[in-house]
């Protein structure tokens, strides 16, 4: 089986993480927001993964070339060299999807993080007998995003209404799809989304079925959206008791501690906090909500809250670092210092509080 | 050669409940007087300074305060400076001059030769020995201490000429609004006897117009009075007097500070502090204590505050009595008031803390410094509870408050 995942480009949501790595490379987690996809992908028995990429295809191909061997799973690029919209990169890749087989692939984004039921999602597939499968999930504000209007007990989908003012049904595309080589056929080689353009047809011949996602789904290709990503893919390792998960009583909730990481006397981290390979926590250090690249240092007495530390950053002695701060790769903010919810860009020094929400170039 | 028997008595004004209002929320239930700057009520600094005066006989602190205020304060500071300190109550304000002859027959009752009058919210190092000399060169009635600020803040103050080389006052304009002068009335002086018949002229000059008010309230024209008895200082004798071979002027160069806001008195702690290394160095915590917090800079820790030592702390701390200060803790510029407890991590800078305040385990307390702006110095009131890991940015906590979340740029009421 093979698959297509949609990487796109410059990631520019996610600055200033992505402008030192690309966005599929961002760890969420402690693993590279990527390979939670291809790792799903290789447990259900898909052999090759085609990349959608139109940045920096050498950066992530040799990132890659480690996981290709270790997963025994076969990756490539398909590279844009315009943008191609939601449906195009498929027609791109074309060749590199359709073999011999006539089994159908997978299409994932990769800013969608979930518990990927894909095994599920290939029952689904063969059951209904249609061209094409997506995965919906549920929301709150469905006003918000295109709502996939659907036959409640057959999945059948009747219609997707983008950005719909009135309630028509509070079901989302999840961006997972399960299609038949034939979806290929539909898609001409030119800028073109799959939402607008394919799906809909697919959905005038009856075709198109809908599966509710079962757990959680998230899009975190931006920083608030990520912290709240880490925080259901931690409930979920925790709804399967996964022997990842850190515990101690210097733990509160749900938290993953990199075995390679040092965490010093009398610190309190927890709940929802990812802490990366090679980091060091002095004593007496607070952390809620945030993510901890590789590599970083928090000095003691330091205090951070809902916010991501990028790789090989250091956080100063009785600094406080909070509310959706987001530090690039290689900053270094002071001793005593303040951040309420900076967002500064690689390779600075913060030698002044940052008292509201400001960008620090 | 003859022997006059010098004597010198200081008054200390002190004001009331109703001036007290700008030092907000701390003056509550404490007069502002006896808010602890470097450690020491705010009064102490002047009194400890008159001290030093050779033939100090007696040191008044008159203001509307109730007696039992001071009553405490005023016994302590007696014994321990072994020199009597007395506190005399007005029955309303009579103004800094009015406050003076109000109580005449007190401060002449042992007959002194000089009289030092220093109003109690100034911080400077009170070079009175140095004044009382300069005066007794000068001669006439009395000598004020001047200080040299910038142009563009002289007009808060007292604003005044001087004769270069005589040291004469020529001219004095309270608060103007176009600029006279760079020099300023430091609110210290030092009198001969003569000035209260100099006031006691004010008096009846008033009481003239008191006259002359009540025929023409019977003649139904509007005319607008002080009181006959109010009688103040800079516009009411220093203005008149000036230019008259009566006053002259004796200019510091050292700090000089009024203090009229709770901000402010983080900085004259810090310039207290700063002096305390020539005055008092045992006030001063000494860094080099193996098993005791590491300490930056001028520092005061009360002898009963226990401070864990992984703390930090300093520059510019005052550490008041039955402080906990828990392990991991930063403070940095700021006055700790007394049984407050301060939890494992937190941090407090540019922050006053109230009385029987608690600081949970990593919240912080924090402001940018500005002195001069509303906000510029976090304030918490007395009681007040800032929860685990709640941030106060550039706030005012009113007293009896509990935080749970956190706050930025708020008077929290």
């Amino acid at each position: 089986m093979k698959a297509l995942i949609l990487v796109g480009g410059f990631g520019t949501r996610l600055r200033p993480l992505t402008l030192s790595v690309p966005k599929p490379l961002v760890e969420f987690a402690n693993k590279p927001m990527i390979l939670h996809q291809i790792e799903a992908l290789k447990a259900i028995g898909v052999t090759e993964v085609v990349l959608a990429i139109n940045y920096q295809p050498e950066v992530m191909l040799n990132f890659l070339k480690d996981f290709e061997a270790k997963l025994e799973i076969k990756i490539t690029c398909s590279q844009e060299t315009e943008p191609l919209g939601t449906a195009g990169p498929l027609a791109l890749a074309r060749d590199k999807l359709i073999d011999d087989s006539g089994e159908p692939f997978f299409v994932l984004n990769s800013d969608v993080i979930s518990e990927y039921p894909l095994k599920e999602m290939i029952e689904f597939h063969k059951s209904h007998g249609g061209e094409a499968s997506i995965m919906v999930t549920k929301v709150d504000e469905p006003s918000k995003y295109g709502v996939v209007v659907m036959e409640e007990t057959t999945g059948q989908v009747e219609r997707f209404v983008e950005k719909p003012k009135l309630f028509v049904g509070n079901k989302i595309n999840a961006g997972i799809y399960l299609l038949n080589p034939s979806v290929l056929d539909r898609i001409e080689l030119r800028p073109t989304s799959i939402e607008k353009e394919v799906f809909p047809k697919i959905a005038a011949e009856k075709k198109l079925y809908a599966m509710v996602l079962p757990g959680f789904w998230m899009d975190i290709g931006q920083p608030r959206d990520y912290i709240t990503g880490l925080r259901l893919y931690l409930d979920s390792l925790r709804k399967k008791s996964s022997p990842k998960l850190a515990c101690g009583t210097h733990i509160i909730g749900n938290v993953l501690v990199d075995e390679s990481a040092k965490i010093g006397e009398g610190c309190l981290i927890g709940p929802d906090v990812a802490i990366g390979p090679g980091c060091v926590v002095e004593s007496g250090v607070r952390l809620s909500r945030c993510t901890v690249m590789r590599g970083v240092r928090i000095k003691k007495h330091a205090c951070i809250s809902s916010s991501i530390i990028g790789w090989h950053s250091t956080v100063g002695q009785w600094a406080r670092v909070e509310n959706m701060t987001i530090l690039g790769e290689d900053v270094h903010v002071g001793d005593e210092i303040y951040s309420n919810g900076g967002v500064v860009l690689p390779h600075k020094e913060i030698k002044s509080s940052i008292l509201k929400p400001e960008i620090v170039m | 050669m003859e022997i006059t028997e010098e004597k010198v008595v200081a008054v200390i004004l002190v004001g009331g409940p109703t001036k007290g209002t700008r030092f907000r929320p701390l003056s509550f239930n404490t007069p502002e007087p006896l808010f602890p700057l470097a450690g020491q009520p705010m009064v102490h600094h002047p009194i400890s300074a008159c001290k030093r005066i050779p033939n100090l006989v007696q040191v008044f602190l008159v203001g509307f305060y109730e007696e039992r205020e001071f009553a405490l304060y005023v016994s302590s500071v007696s014994n321990e400076l072994r020199v009597p300190v007395r506190y005399l109550k007005e029955d309303k304000p009579h103004g800094s001059a009015g406050s003076l002859y109000y109580f005449r027959d007190k401060i002449m009752e042992e007959s002194p030769t000089h009289i030092f009058l220093l109003n109690f919210d100034v911080c400077c190092n009170f070079p009175l020995p140095n004044m009382l000399e300069a005066h007794k060169m000068h001669g006439g009635i009395g000598t004020l201490l001047v200080i040299k600020v910038s142009a563009e803040s002289a007009n808060q103050f007292g604003e005044l000429v001087a004769d270069p080389i005589t040291k004469e006052l020529l001219h004095y304009t309270e608060k103007p609004e176009t600029f006279v002068s760079d020099l300023i009335n430091c609110g210290v002086y030092v009198f001969t006897p003569k000035i209260f018949s100099v006031i006691q002229e004010v008096f009846l000059l008033r009481e003239d117009r008191v006259l002359l008010h009540l025929i023409m309230w019977l003649l139904d024209l509007s005319f607008r009075s002080l009181p006959s008895d109010f009688v103040r200082l800079d516009q009411d004798i220093l203005s008149p007097l000036a230019g008259k071979k009566q006053l002259y002027t004796y200019e510091t160069t050292d700090f000089w500070e009024q203090i009229k806001t709770p901000g402010m008195s983080i900085k004259c702690s810090a310039l207290y502090l700063a002096q305390f290394r020539f005055t008092s160095p045992h006030l001063l915590v000494n860094g080099d204590g193996k098993r005791k917090a590491t300490v930056v800079g001028d520092v005061y820790i009360h002898p009963s505050a226990k401070v864990h030592p992984t703390a930090k702390i300093g520059p510019n701390v005052s550490i008041s009595a039955n402080v906990r200060v828990a392990a991991g803790v930063r403070l940095m510029n700021c006055i700790v008031l007394d049984d407050v407890e301060i939890k494992e991590n937190a941090v407090v800078m540019h922050a006053i803390v109230g009385w029987k305040s608690s600081l949970g385990r990593w919240s912080r307390v924090q402001a940018d410094g500005d002195y001069n702006s509303k906000l510029g110095i976090t304030i918490l009131g007395e009681s007040v509870t800032v929860e685990d890991e709640v941030v106060v940015i550039n706030s005012i906590v009113l007293p009896n408050k509990m935080l749970n979340v956190s706050v930025q740029e708020e008077i929290i009421l």
